[in-house]
């Protein structure tokens, strides 16, 4: 039965040899039941220690973790009914798919004759019904990794943990199993909790996105809101392919009107945010998606430096005249050449603006709204 | 708080590996004390006696003195030393010659490293019959050889004339450990990634420059660990010097070793055969604070 | 050596380099063939023939025209040759049982714990790796000898795989480190103890590493002369090799029972060149044994 996994102040710290590495920073936070939440940041931020701690791999320095109303912080691994899928898919090399899949059963006194049936029918789900007698070495990437699903699937978890399945396998056998481990999830009743630095497979899979940065929550929220209204900079360059493009501005004021003044822009900004800001620097962020040819209501002058066709679009790396790198996507920018001036525009409400220390002031819909008539 | 709570109730989580811990290095341990640490310090103390086994007199280091002044055992340290290095040099360099063949991948390259396995797994003793066989002045062949070519005019006693004694412990050395090299030297080259030579091969490099500038640095490590850890071996070898001369003729094979077994056994004097150990020891113990120091090999599993 | 050849590149052409260092290339392989093949056929050819026909007219004959097992039957019957291999065959298996057993705990238990101390221990194994058998077995002597156990299988046991261990733990040691901690953590996982996840998991993962911990282990034991020399002292409690050391100093025994007790004591080296070289080749990976 799916559980709820819930985080309470969780810390782990790593000593060696006089020196304290935290891994992970005071982790709060509630995973709802039956949800599938990806767990994403770049290596080393403490995803995969955090997924080892709900495992039960790694005790916790401090803090609490519990599945539904049960504390598990001190239980082992053997106690949680979890599932998990590792980062080397760790197959048992001497024993059969079939024996493989089917060891947890094993572990737990299900008979054989009771074992069989559902090995079958997850790899029927799978489709390794005709790897079941073969060992591992024989089967491909793909195949052990499904393996390693099935090993999951006929546990029947309450929580599902998976440690980056999928980095290992190239980019169509990873779109295949991403729909595998989504069909998993809808057939399972567990609580499924993701690991992966690949934001693309975090924003299209999940329910919930953990974003975590040096071992602290950065955001925790649904992918549209991750994409849409990221909580600081760090977010916006992380979610999104290419990154948020961030243009250095300051706050500026003429005559009881406030404006983000950057390099051949000056975005018109709302007194009730930015009065109290006059002079400072902050950084406005753009989605390279958000630039267009086609005009905006502001524009900017991008010098062209590397083009790339993504199909039938095509992302221009380059930068501003005072050197800001900046990307734009479009459709429309075929015949840039290197050293081309483009003029692109945007509009206020795809902006992003971000305080010195970057994080978010407001988002594209704050500077649209009409601004309050009184200061 | 909940460190604290955490200590107390995974109790029945630690136990299994507890458990587990006790099981694994009590005997590893227990092992290391008994047969490692207890003989060792056993013959360092006795080493201090005068006839330790019996009426043991303390004497301090005159037991080392006696032997460090020994007015031969400079000689069996040299013959040491020489036998180490002539035999650990020479079985390097047959290793490293057929590693280098089998390498090119001919054909009976296998059956070459299958036979290269034999003389290293051949008991010592066997080793020493078949070359006191071959090198017997009465029958063995090598004799009977050389003289029908001519080479010789009398067969040579070549285990126990002064001259040749040594010369034949160590070919009779060389035969039994040239593999030991040859494998590990093999593996390495085995390990070294193809596309390096094809992009040498690519830049212009000749075959020689190839070998010099790819092969050598390669091998160096695996070499000089040979040089190191053969060479230890081979100072410290017994067996097959006293299967074949027993130390003879007249002490020119005599290395310590050798003289260690002589002086407790032959004596009997166990406070000079301990003293001579514990040199031994100091010795080593010295080769191996260089061989820590220099190339870590704990770091191979200690992180 | 053979590839040297090369250093002439500029000036030979490019086939004649290749035929010149292919010619070079077997020219060794077969020095050396003959090199080690000789001595083990001089071995078996004296064996194998009786000692009227290998040295008539006095000189040797070493191609074989008459099979017999005239000498292998002197030896059963006037030696206690039977007697020693019982004895060999005794202690090897202790020790290698030992060795094994005892490498294979050590190695577990030193990659899948964190202490404090862990250099200290691979320096212990690698110091008694490289230390001299003959500097042990002088204080094992006196030791064993006031304790009353000269001369008894437990004692050269125990010293064969005091000088065995070292290097299986540190084989071990460094098997363990390529057997992945997450093959047990998927195991504990699905609920099995860690004493199950041990017999279900790491040792039948760990069986190459141990299967070449054991052939190290039995080759030292089975091929020991030194310990057992000095442990030993009766002739029905002598192993194979120091019972044979002493053929020839008899009247009674020849060069043709001399080589045929050597080739009984071959045979198990031999069937492990031939069968299990993969093993022995693993255990060369990470420095091989004396």
């Amino acid at each position: 039965m799916a559980r709820a996994i819930h985080l309470d102040s969780i810390r782990k710290e790593y000593r060696t040899a006089g020196s304290v590495h935290v891994a992970v920073d005071d982790l709060s936070l509630t995973i709802p039941e039956g949800s599938f939440t990806t767990l994403v940041g770049p290596s080393g931020c403490g995803k995969t220690t955090t997924l080892r701690m709900v495992a039960g791999l790694e005790t916790p320095t401090s803090g609490e973790i519990a599945f539904g109303d049960e504390d598990v912080t001190d239980q082992a691994p053997q106690q949680r009914n979890c599932a998990m899928v590792f980062q080397s898919i760790a197959l048992y090399p001497h024993m059969t798919v079939r024996q493989n899949i089917g060891y947890g059963l094993k572990v737990q006194g299900v008979p054989k004759a009771e074992r069989d049936p559902k090995i079958d029918e997850a790899a029927e789900t799978l489709q390794i019904t005709e790897q079941l007698e073969k060992m591992p070495s024989e089967l491909s990437g793909g195949q052990q990794q499904r393996v390693a699903l099935g090993s999951a699937f006929v546990q029947d978890p309450d929580v599902l943990l998976l440690d980056e399945p999928m980095s290992d396998l190239d980019a169509k056998l990873k779109a295949e199993l991403r729909v595998e481990v989504q069909r998993l999830h809808q057939e399972l009743d567990a609580t499924v909790l993701y690991v992966t630095h690949d934001q693309t497979e975090a924003m299209t899979m999940s329910d919930q996105v953990i974003l975590l940065n040096e071992g602290r929550l950065e955001q925790f929220a649904p992918p549209g809101e991750l994409f849409d209204y990221p909580v600081s900079d760090y977010v916006a360059r992380f979610i999104g392919t290419p990154s948020t493009n961030l243009l250095p501005a300051v706050v500026g004021e003429r005559d009881g009107a406030y404006a983000l003044e950057g390099d051949g822009f000056a975005v018109s900004a709302p007194a009730d945010i930015f009065a109290d800001r006059v002079g400072e620097s902050i950084t406005v962020g753009v989605r390279p998606q958000y630039l267009s040819s086609e005009g905006g209501e502001y524009e900017l002058t991008v010098v062209a430096e590397v083009v790339e066709q993504l199909g039938t679009e095509f992302v221009v790396h380059g930068h501003t005249p005072d050197g800001t790198a900046v990307d734009v996507v479009s459709t429309e920018f075929g015949g840039v050449e290197h050293g081309d001036e483009l003029r692109v525009g945007f509009d206020p409400a795809d902006l992003f603006v971000f305080d010195a220390e970057g994080q978010t002031l407001c988002h594209g819909d704050d500077l649209t709204k009409s601004p309050p008539q009184s200061h | 708080m909940s460190t604290v709570q955490s200590v107390k109730s995974s109790f029945g989580k630690l136990d299994e590996r507890r458990l587990l811990l006790l099981a694994t290095f009590v005997p590893f341990a227990a092992f290391f004390t008994l047969v490692w640490v207890i003989p060792i310090g056993y013959a360092l103390g006795m080493s201090l006696f005068q006839n330790p086994t019996a009426d043991a007199v303390f004497v301090g280091l005159s037991n080392y003195v006696e032997i460090l002044t020994g007015e031969e055992f400079l000689l069996f340290l040299w013959n040491s030393v020489l036998y180490a290095v002539s035999t650990t040099v020479l079985s390097l360099l047959v290793g490293l010659s057929l590693a280098l063949v089998v390498n090119q991948k001919i054909r009976g390259g296998n059956v070459l490293r299958t036979m290269m396995i034999f003389p290293y797994l051949l008991p010592t003793l066997v080793v020493i019959f078949i070359w006191k066989f071959i090198l017997d002045p009465n029958i063995g062949v090598l004799n009977q050889w050389l003289v029908e070519w001519g080479v010789i005019a009398e067969p040579i006693a070549f285990f126990s004339t002064i001259q040749w004694a040594m010369a034949a412990v160590a070919v009779t050395s060389v035969w039994k450990f040239g593999s030991f090299a040859f494998f590990i030297l093999l593996a390495r080259l085995q390990a070294i990634d193809p596309n390096l030579y094809e992009r040498a091969r690519v830049e212009g490099a000749s075959t020689w420059q190839a070998f010099r500038d790819i092969t050598i640095p390669h091998l160096r490590g695996a070499i000089l660990i040979i040089l190191l850890v053969r060479g230890i071996w081979m100072f410290n070898k017994f067996d097959i010097i006293y299967l074949s001369t027993r130390g003879g003729p007249l002490n020119a094979t005599t290395t310590l070793p050798i003289r260690v077994y002589e002086l407790a056994f032959n004596g009997p004097n166990f406070g000079g055969a301990t003293a001579l150990a514990g040199i031994m020891f100091f010795l080593l113990a010295g080769v191996a604070v260089v061989y820590f120091k220099v190339f870590e090999p704990e770091k191979e599993v200690a992180h | 050596m053979a590839l040297g050849e090369g250093a002439a590149g500029s000036i030979l052409p490019q086939s004649l380099q290749t035929r010149l260092k292919r010619i070079a290339v077997i020219l060794t392989a077969a020095l050396v063939a003959i090199f080690v093949t000789i001595p083990v056929y001089i071995m078996v050819a004296i064996a194998v023939q009786s000692p009227a026909d290998v040295f008539r007219g006095g000189t040797v004959h070493l191609i074989v025209d008459t099979l017999t097992f005239r000498n292998f039957r002197v030896l059963l019957e006037d030696t206690n040759t039977v007697q020693y291999f019982i004895n060999s065959l005794i202690v090897t298996a202790g020790a290698t049982t030992m060795s094994t057993a005892l490498a294979v705990a050590a190695g577990y238990g030193l990659t899948r714990f964190e202490f404090t101390g862990k250099t200290l221990a691979a320096r212990a194994v690698l110091f008694a790796y490289m230390f001299s058998p003959i500097v042990l077995a002088i204080p094992l002597y006196v030791i064993f000898y006031s304790l009353g156990l000269l001369d008894s299988y437990f004692a050269l046991t125990m010293a064969l795989t005091a000088i065995s261990a070292p290097f299986t733990i540190w084989l071990m040691w460094q098997y363990f480190q390529t057997v992945p901690i997450s093959l047990e953590e998927s195991a504990w996982i699905r609920g099995a103890s860690r004493t199950r996840t041990l017999w279900d998991v790491v040792l039948p993962v760990a069986r190459p590493g141990y299967i070449s911990a054991a052939i190290f282990s039995f080759a030292v034991a089975w091929n020991d002369f030194t310990m057992a020399r000095v442990v030993m002292s009766s002739d029905e409690m002598y192993t194979i090799t120091v019972g044979a050391s002493l053929f020839l100093d008899r009247v009674t025994i020849g060069w043709g029972e001399t080589m045929a007790v050597s080739l009984l004591i071959s045979i198990p080296p031999f069937l492990i060149a031939v069968f299990l070289q993969n093993y022995l080749l693993q255990g060369f990976n990470v420095g091989g044994l004396e």
